[in-house]
């Protein structure tokens, strides 16, 4: 398994060449013009000379395999280029956010996969009874709720009305602190650095800040593994071994449990795997909506503003997640389903 | 499982307990302004956007500043005196401009502020003047140049481009010297300190000087010579000053930092949450600020703007009159009203490039328009007829707008009401189209497209308004209208492909030949983008009485000029004044002495302001 772990890994620079390059071609398209727009945002400034100068300041109008080479020059001595929407070095932008949306994703994931699967079990197991259809219109519901509407909501119950999920990252007084030398930093991200400097008034804080995004991504994302662990289990329920099981004269529970739940949840790894990935590569409604620091609004906006540096290096970034996360789904199937073998 | 899914419900519902009661003023001495974007950068030669100008505003000062609400009279600021002929201070018919500069104020380093500090301050400025940069405005004050890289080619024979190597070093040694003495005998003696003053030299009198300078222009900011040099920025000699010239927006050292005479310190600018910090100045030499803490956050969504005031966790918030009914009556929230200097119009391209995708077919035939279509002035006339003004300003603004003749706004010399303006008349405009290329365009018809930038709904509901009076008057005329993103639009107005847009103007300082030079003048960055056929329509009947008007000093004569040059606007329809628009500032109830000046970057007085219930 380890040799397929590290063949796996060998291909990670080939395709993060290749989607590098992909990406920079398409961008290439663009005409000079049309990407200066990084560099301007105000038709006031379009004075003639300020456009044209810019343009070779840049370097905008050099073909784009010069402007390629450029780039991939600077990357290999570790700059990733300026990012302008991001008001900094690309590199320093994404580990600055990352962290934001790593804390979101981490503490999401949790109640999505655990509340899908155990909702997903109980669906199959009422099949077709009222338990069944109402946790059915409860998912299909929350599948088709625009996340931007659901999180608005969200935002308008808990925060303008009951004052509870408040947006941004931290309330005033607990910035003040994080911000102060003697807090350490150490994961960047706020809950934990608050456990671990042992603030436990802090830990609370940003938890509230989390809440909102928290609530809504669950109810959201949750839909999905729901429903594909109640197919799942619906089917696997079918299976000669399941009935076997009960003809041995098991224990209902143990039935579900052991023999249908553990099968059942093949599938489902999959699509969890592909939901944390997902939720990594940010979630950009979410994060507007509570105005939450992470890479998912900063990636909407470069790609809004043709910030090309910041569009690269989120690619690479996300190209990367992508696929150390399939990889990390694959190697659970090994664990998860005896049948299968790494070569 | 169950129960696990269970408790996590449990857990879920307790978190959420530890609600915030309501009503008390939170954060007492601390401001939340919650605006849509964050400064593009700090170094006040560079910034050429109100985010970034408003913290500029706060943390350095200027010579002069604005009294009160008021655009046209001044009071000292860093400045002992404002200069006027009636003092002394302004020599010479209006070319030379002296400051007397105040003693005892401090840096919020410790250092001193002295007039040298102020004569570097604009040298800098003017030998950096980054591209898309504001320091074309004292430039032209001064020497009468677009940019330093045109005064320095018109000065020495050579093009900046044929001096320098793509790394910014110099082709021939020989430019060193010629570059030298160009400090020497032009930039050195403009700017120059007199025992305590600091005198200005101006090529010749430019009416609005003052107004560049004053308080709110960040272009104009003193800065401290010593802190400065320490940073990196130019040294202050004369030899290599052209390697400080243009640097990239993060090459400047001043980029995220700021060290100013003002009555806030600058703490933090937090780029992840869009946020800025300021902190009160205690040793400001002048009054000092109430609050203790100001934070400027940019949060682009709306809704989550309205739900913090709402809350009280913000002051204030910037409100797209759109938003009005939304604030109008929240509990605990009022809602003032003004006017910034600035126009919303529209202007046509004379000539439009060849290859534009917005021509149709590229002929008169029914299918496009040729790229001269608008250089016919009924074609222009018949629009301006066709725009139902008042039906526009009070059903789509709202009523947050109001007409204006020409592109001079209100509040500006040269506005006059009276001055004639094009009514809603689709009669007239049926007659003008009929005159438009002799009958052609009448017998034939035509198609084209307006764009507009996508996010501005007001911009798009003026272009489909147009659209529907003009079809309706005869089947043949097609108008399509199309929303683009900003690059998209960028290219298409940069390439001359619009055969017409939709653009504001928001004043760099508070004087008509802001607006008049912008949109007429063949130089102007509006009037060079309305085709070749404008250009030389400019340069034969506008560009001389624009010239001339700036450097008339008698403010009545001024005006007259003003009034002239917009009725050949009017009778040559030169674009469709569109409206004024008005803005609303939406602030909790708290919030005591809050006042507009029009000419503020951003919304808020932070120095005068407080919060009390």
């Amino acid at each position: 398994m380890v040799f397929y772990i590290l063949r796996r890994l060998l291909f990670l620079p080939l395709a993060l060449f290749g989607v590098s390059l992909l990406v920079f071609t398409m961008i290439g398209f663009l005409s000079p013009y049309q990407r200066l727009a990084t560099f301007i945002n105000n038709p006031e400034r379009l004075k003639g000379e300020n456009v044209d100068k810019l343009i070779s300041q840049y370097g905008l109008d050099d073909p784009i395999f010069i402007q390629y080479l450029r780039w991939l020059k600077n990357v290999f001595r570790g700059n990733l280029g300026w990012s302008y929407v991001g008001k900094g070095p690309v590199f320093e932008v994404i580990l600055e956010r990352f962290p934001y949306t790593l804390e979101l994703t981490i503490f999401s994931v949790i109640p999505i996969i655990f509340l899908g699967i155990s909702l997903g079990v109980i669906s199959a197991l009422h099949h077709n009874r009222v338990v069944d259809h109402a946790l059915r219109i409860f998912a299909v519901v929350g599948w088709s709720f625009p996340d931007f509407v659901f999180g608005l909501m969200v935002l308008m119950v808990f925060y303008s009305a009951l004052g509870w999920f408040p947006p941004g990252n931290l309330s005033i007084w607990a910035e003040t602190v994080v911000k102060s030398p003697v807090f350490r930093h150490i994961t960047g991200m706020l809950t934990f650095d608050a456990l671990l400097n042992g603030r436990l008034d802090i830990f609370w804080d940003a938890l509230r800040h989390l809440l909102g995004p928290i609530f809504t991504l669950t109810y959201v994302e949750l839909a999905f593994i729901l429903r594909i662990t109640r197919s799942s289990m619906l089917e696997v329920l079918q299976r000669d071994y399941v009935r076997t099981a009960r003809a041995k004269g098991l224990s209902e529970k143990v039935v579900i449990n052991k023999h249908a739940r553990r099968n059942a949840l093949i599938p489902v790894a999959t699509v969890s795997g592909q939901t944390v990935v997902g939720l990594l590569a940010g979630t950009v409604i979410v994060e507007t909506i509570f105005n939450r620091t992470g890479l998912g609004s900063f990636m909407a906006l470069a790609a809004q503003q043709l910030d090309y540096a910041s569009i690269m290096g989120g690619t690479l970034f996300f190209g990367l997640i992508l696929i150390l996360g399939n990889l990390c789904v694959d190697v659970s199937y090994a664990f998860i389903d005896p049948r299968v073998r790494l070569e | 499982m169950k129960r696990f899914s269970l408790c996590l419900v449990v857990v879920f519902l307790f978190f959420t307990i530890g609600g915030v009661a309501f009503a008390e003023i939170k954060n007492p001495d601390t401001y939340i302004y919650l605006s849509i974007s964050e400064p593009d950068t700090l170094d006040p030669h560079f910034a050429y956007d109100t985010a970034s100008g408003e913290i500029i505003n706060f943390v350095y000062e200027n010579l002069i500043a604005y009294k009160g609400e008021s655009v046209s009279e001044f009071v000292p600021r860093l400045a002992l005196e404002v200069p006027s002929a009636e003092n002394g201070l302004v020599k010479d018919d209006g070319k030379t401009y002296v400051f007397p500069i105040r003693k005892g104020v401090k840096f919020h380093n410790g250092n001193d502020l002295t007039p040298e500090d102020v004569e570097y301050s604009f040298e800098r400025g003017i030998l950096f003047d980054p591209s898309a940069g504001p320091m074309w405005m004292l430039i032209e004050a001064l020497f009468n140049y677009g940019t330093l890289e045109d005064f320095v080619a018109d000065k020495l024979g050579v093009s900046w481009q044929d001096m320098f190597n793509e790394d910014g070093s110099l082709k021939n040694e020989e430019y060193a010297q010629k570059l030298v003495d160009f400090y020497n005998q032009y930039i050195d003696p403009a700017i120059e300190v007199e025992g305590d003053n600091v005198v200005f030299r101006l090529v010749r009198p430019f009416a609005p000087f003052l107004s560049i300078l004053a308080q709110n222009a960040n272009w104009s900011a003193v800065l401290d010579k010593e802190t400065s040099i320490s940073m990196g920025l130019w040294d202050g000699k004369a030899e290599n000053w052209w390697k400080y010239h243009n640097l990239k927006k993060e090459e400047s050292p001043l980029y995220q930092q700021a060290i100013g005479t003002g009555p806030f310190k600058f703490v933090e600018w937090d780029r992840a949450q869009q946020k800025v910090t300021l902190v009160r100045n205690e040793e400001y030499w002048g009054e000092k600020p109430k609050l203790a803490k100001v934070i400027i956050w940019g949060i682009d969504e709306w809704s989550t703007r309205r739900a913090m005031l709402e809350t009280g966790d913000a002051d204030q918030i910037y409100t797209p009159t759109q938003y009005y009914d939304q604030v109008k009556e929240l509990p605990g929230v009022k809602v003032e009203k003004g006017s910034r200097i600035t126009v919303t119009t529209m202007h046509f391209n004379w000539t439009v490039s060849k290859d534009s995708k917005y021509l149709g077919s590229g002929q008169l035939d029914g299918e496009g328009i040729p790229p001269d279509f608008f250089s016919d002035v009924h074609v222009r006339k018949a629009f301006c007829y066709a725009f139902d003004y008042d039906t526009f300003i009070q059903e789509v603004l709202k009523g947050f707008g109001h007409r204006v003749p020409s592109v001079v706004p209100r509040g500006l010399l040269g506005y006059n009401e009276n001055l004639p303006m094009y009514p809603f008349d689709l009669e007239k405009a049926k007659e003008e189209f009929q005159q438009a290329w002799g009958g052609q365009v009448w017998e034939k018809g035509f198609k084209l497209t307006l764009l507009y930038n996508t996010g501005n709904e007001a911009r798009q509901t003026a272009c489909e308004m147009l659209k529907e009076n003009i079809e309706s008057l005869n089947p043949k005329f097609k108008i399509e209208v199309q929303g683009v993103q900003w690059p998209t639009y960028l290219d298409a107005y940069k390439q001359g492909q619009l055969p017409a847009f939709v653009i504001g103007w928001l004043a760099d300082y508070p004087d008509p030949h802001n607006f008049i030079f912008t949109y007429y003048h063949s130089g102007g960055v509006y009037g060079g983008s309305q085709g070749q056929a404008f250009i030389d329509f400019a340069k034969a009947n506008l560009n001389k009485l624009i010239e001339d008007a700036i450097a008339e000093t008698n403010p009545a004569e001024r005006a007259k000029k003003y009034e002239e040059i917009q009725k050949i606007a009017y009778e040559n329809a030169l674009g469709i004044p569109f409206y004024q628009p008005e803005e609303i500032f939406s602030m909790r109830t708290w919030v005591k002495g809050w006042y507009l000046n029009p000419m503020r970057p951003g919304e808020v007085n932070y120095d005068t302001i407080w919060k009390e219930e």
